[in-house]
């Protein structure tokens, strides 16, 4: 039973982590990045990289996070001063040339074969038997974290410009603010807690592999955002609650109804495709979204 | 060597840009990038497919009919969902996410229909021909001739018939030509018509070079993007100019990077166009 | 001799082979109300745009304060000082009236995003001491009972006093008001004439778009009319009223015209 828990907390903890950075960048401010996945990615490579080298782990999360923040900041700068959907489209393709480079690039990351045996924070000290139980509590002390700095920040006079910023961009600008300046920030914060996660998934793991990085986790990351209402920290937490729900479900019927693997995994892509579908044409605002503040459908 | 390569990228080249002038359009008219896209060449590809298999045609026949039904797909799709989410005013941004979900869905149900394996049209092998130097199979001819075809037939509508006419005016001027009376539902659906078919023959081509499966247009979803964005969005003659320089640019790339990271010189060639010159080669802005 | 407050000099700009502004030329003195009248596509709203740095144009010398601002981006303009309003009232509707107001605050340091989360202290001090000003100018404004309630909720009348008020938190030395009448009706807008006056007392510079035209002449010290982009007459709003062919500008443009 203890075990059953502490899955769901290290699952949903990692995922409600990763969505609560996509909320910054979506619910925050407005920018649509369709390839959050990539930034997961740079931050469970570069600390599992890392730390297979002798550097401390402690250093490697944080190299993971400086590298993802400044790689979004990158794409940012490069499309935040075009029309909004242009963003869409370079992460897209960023998280998919990604992959495929970390799929590549095999002397570095052994491709597909992936990267195993590399070290935990504090794995000696807390041993094998009760290590996912301590894991858990650190993915529930750092989304305490992620969740009160987004909230403190979103009630700051910083958020409160990126609001505007999301709102009506003009009105920022001809009030001084550098909304360009803000938009980057965003991306870069966002994509750093995303490598965070990473770094955590890395940790559950023991063993990561570029198809854990497919484009479409980064729409996982949507669904949560949208579920709980975007711009709404505890309700992204509950998106990833209750997606959480649907793989347990749907993973749980999967033993009663005889499909083949890929069969079954595709019939849950079905259903992912037709939740996002069904989310934008009849509840954009999601479950706990209120109506004045109804973020996607304008 | 290089004339290879060359030759290469304009075979690969033709499909991108048959791809892209569909998305081109598209984008610019209905205000939204299509990340379904590439779902609709593997339809194509896979509807031809079955249609040769259980109907007992010709394969040009079952691609005219795949051609049919995926553009009439295309437009079922708009009454189904785009217009729904037009007339209520949805954002741009949910548009876009509900293609997303559309292109998951789409692809993950043609794994289930004709499982996740690599499939082949039922043609023939091709053998390649040696020519000055170059080897090319008579079928990339055919597939080069066909796409220079359809890039004419193209042309030919949009300059010479009013609905094409109204097209690039919607394209242009969206505010202006729905002021001047143009009945714009009707050159939404046409638009949608135009730009599924040629995707399908773009997935049919792409699926008669290489093979089938059902991953194959998501596969060059990047690459159609940036064919239209270095083109300029609205624009189909820039798109099929893109189609081209992005085909060949990232078959002559394979001189000096591992065959593997061609599709990063479309990203590369992507970003360049939006930090230099955002509208593209012939966009408006 | 005032000192010139803007310096506006053979601005061109063109959209698509469409002339917007055609050489056109203005000047703001330091404490001074300019009318800015003209019909339908003269080119008021885009002479706007280009002054607060929102559109490049492809031509032209812009000073204010002595200083060229021509190709500064918008956001360093209103940093100077040079604050615009926008015809069609862009409230921040999902944000509440305070939260509208406390954002035209210049020189907030939670606004960046380490300080907001290292030095709280002095950024609480300074939220308290902007909304303290805030609540002063919705008072001037007559619009401090709806602080709470959400911009979006506002009546039309209402939103443009609160594009106004929003605009004068930011300390603008220059407002450049985009049709402050539209849509106000009668008895608000000789308390919006009244305020204005004050706001002038204070010392504040201001270049007024409108089309109805006896406000401006109240309220002006010089009155500028524009006709397809380029300055038709300028001068002492009743000489320049007076004048044929700002009449004739008018019937030009149809049905519309109501000198």
């Amino acid at each position: 039973m203890l075990d059953y828990l502490v899955s769901i907390i290290l699952t949903a903890g990692i995922y409600a982590i990763f969505a609560l950075g996509l909320n910054l960048q979506w619910g925050y401010a407005g920018l649509l990045n369709f390839g959050h996945v990539a930034f997961m990615a740079i931050g469970a490579y570069v600390t599992v990289l890392l730390s297979m080298n002798g550097i401390p782990i402690f250093l490697a999360v944080l190299a993971g996070m400086i590298l993802a923040g400044a790689a979004g900041a990158s794409l940012g700068v490069a499309t935040l001063r075009l029309r909004e959907d242009y963003l869409a489209i370079v992460t897209i393709g960023f998280s998919e040339i990604l992959r495929f480079v970390l799929l590549n690039w095999s002397s570095l990351t052994r491709g597909s074969f992936g990267l195993f045996g590399y070290p935990r924070p504090f794995q000696d000290l807390v041993g094998i038997r009760d290590y996912n139980l301590f894991l858990a509590g650190l993915v529930i002390a750092v989304l305490l974290m992620v969740y009160a700095l987004l909230e403190a920040l979103a009630r700051s006079p910083w958020g409160r410009v990126l609001k505007s910023i999301r709102d009506d961009e003009a009105v920022a600008v001809s009030l001084g603010k550098n909304a360009f300046s803000y938009k980057v920030q965003a991306i870069a914060l966002g994509s750093a807690i995303a490598a965070l996660s990473g770094s955590l998934l890395a940790f559950y793991l023991q063993y990561i592999n570029p198809n854990n990085f497919q484009p479409v986790e980064t729409f996982y990351a949507w669904i949560m955002v949208i579920l709980g209402g975007s711009g709404n920290n505890r309700g992204t937490i509950l998106g990833a609650l209750l997606l959480w729900g649907f793989f347990s479900t749907t993973r749980f019927m999967e033993g009663y109804l005889s499909f083949s693997p890929s069969a079954s995994s595709a019939a849950r892509m079905i259903l992912i495709g037709l939740i996002l579908i069904g989310l934008m044409m009849f509840r954009p605002q999601g479950l706990l979204g209120r109506k004045e503040e109804l973020s996607i459908g304008r | 060597m290089m004339e290879q390569l060359i030759a290469n990228g304009i075979i690969y080249g033709c499909i991108i840009a048959l791809a892209a002038i569909g998305l081109s359009l598209a984008y610019r008219i209905l205000n939204f990038a299509n990340f379904a896209h590439g779902e609709f060449l593997t339809l194509g590809a896979y509807f031809a497919l079955f249609f040769a298999a259980s109907l007992d045609l010709g394969f040009p026949a079952a691609c005219f009919l795949a051609i049919a039904a995926t553009a009439a797909f295309g437009v079922a799709l708009d009454l189904l969902a785009w217009r729904p989410m037009r007339s209520s005013g949805a954002s741009r941004t949910a548009i876009m996410i509900l293609s997303i979900g559309l292109s998951i869905a789409i692809r993950n149900a043609l794994i289930i229909f004709f499982r996740p394996d690599a499939l082949r049209f039922p043609l023939p092998v091709s053998r390649g021909m040696s020519i000055y130097g170059m080897s090319i199979t008579p079928l990339q001819i055919e597939v080069v001739l066909i796409a220079s075809a359809a890039m004419l037939l193209v042309h030919a509508l949009l300059s010479r018939t009013a609905l094409g006419k109204s097209m690039r005016a919607l394209a242009d001027n969206p505010d202006l030509a729905r002021i001047s009376g143009i009945n714009v539902d009707r050159v939404i659906r046409c638009t949608w018509a135009v730009s599924m078919g040629l995707a399908a023959l773009a997935g049919i081509m792409y699926g008669l070079i290489t093979h089938l499966n059902p991953n194959m247009g998501w596969s060059i979803i990047l690459p159609m993007f940036a064919a239209a964005i270095l083109g300029g969005i609205g624009n189909a003659y820039g798109a099929m100019a893109g189609g081209l320089i992005i085909g060949i640019s990232q078959e002559i790339s394979t001189a000096f990077l591992p065959a593997e990271y061609k599709i990063a010189v479309s990203f590369l060639i992507m970003i360049a166009v939006l930090l230099f010159r955002p509208r593209g080669l012939m966009g408006g802005g | 001799m005032a000192d010139e407050m803007l310096s506006v000099n053979s601005v061109r700009k063109s959209f698509g082979g469409i002339s917007a502004l055609d050489g056109c030329s203005l000047r703001v003195e330091e404490g001074a109300i300019v009318g800015l009248i003209g019909p339908n596509g003269a080119g008021k709203s885009t002479l706007f745009d280009v002054i607060s740095g929102f559109v490049q144009p492809d031509a032209g010398c812009i000073l204010f304060s002595g200083r060229e601002i021509l190709g500064m981006p918008a956001y360093k303009i209103a940093r100077l000082g040079l604050v615009r309003t926008f015809q069609i009232p862009r409230s921040l509707m999902r944000m509440t009236v305070l939260e509208n107001m406390m954002l035209g605050a210049q020189g907030q340091a939670g606004e960046r995003i380490h300080l907001s989360l290292l030095r709280r202290g002095r950024v609480m001090a300074q939220e308290k001491d902007i909304q303290e000003k805030a609540e002063e100018i919705l008072q001037f404004f007559d619009l401090l009972r709806m602080r709470d309630e959400y911009a979006g909720s506002l009546s039309g009348g209402q939103k443009k006093m609160l594009e106004m008020a929003r605009a004068l938190m930011a300390d603008p030395r220059l407002l450049l008001l985009d049709e402050p009448f539209a849509g106000v009706n009668p008895a608000l807008a000789d308390r919006l004439i009244e305020r204005i006056r004050i706001l002038k007392e204070r010392g504040l510079s201001m270049v007024i778009i409108e089309h109805a035209i006896p406000y401006v002449l109240a309220l002006s010290d010089r009155l500028y009319v524009l006709n397809k982009g380029a300055v038709l007459a300028s001068g002492h709003p009743q000489e320049v009223i007076s004048d044929r062919r700002v009449f004739e500008a008018y019937l030009g443009e149809g049905d519309n015209a109501q000198p």
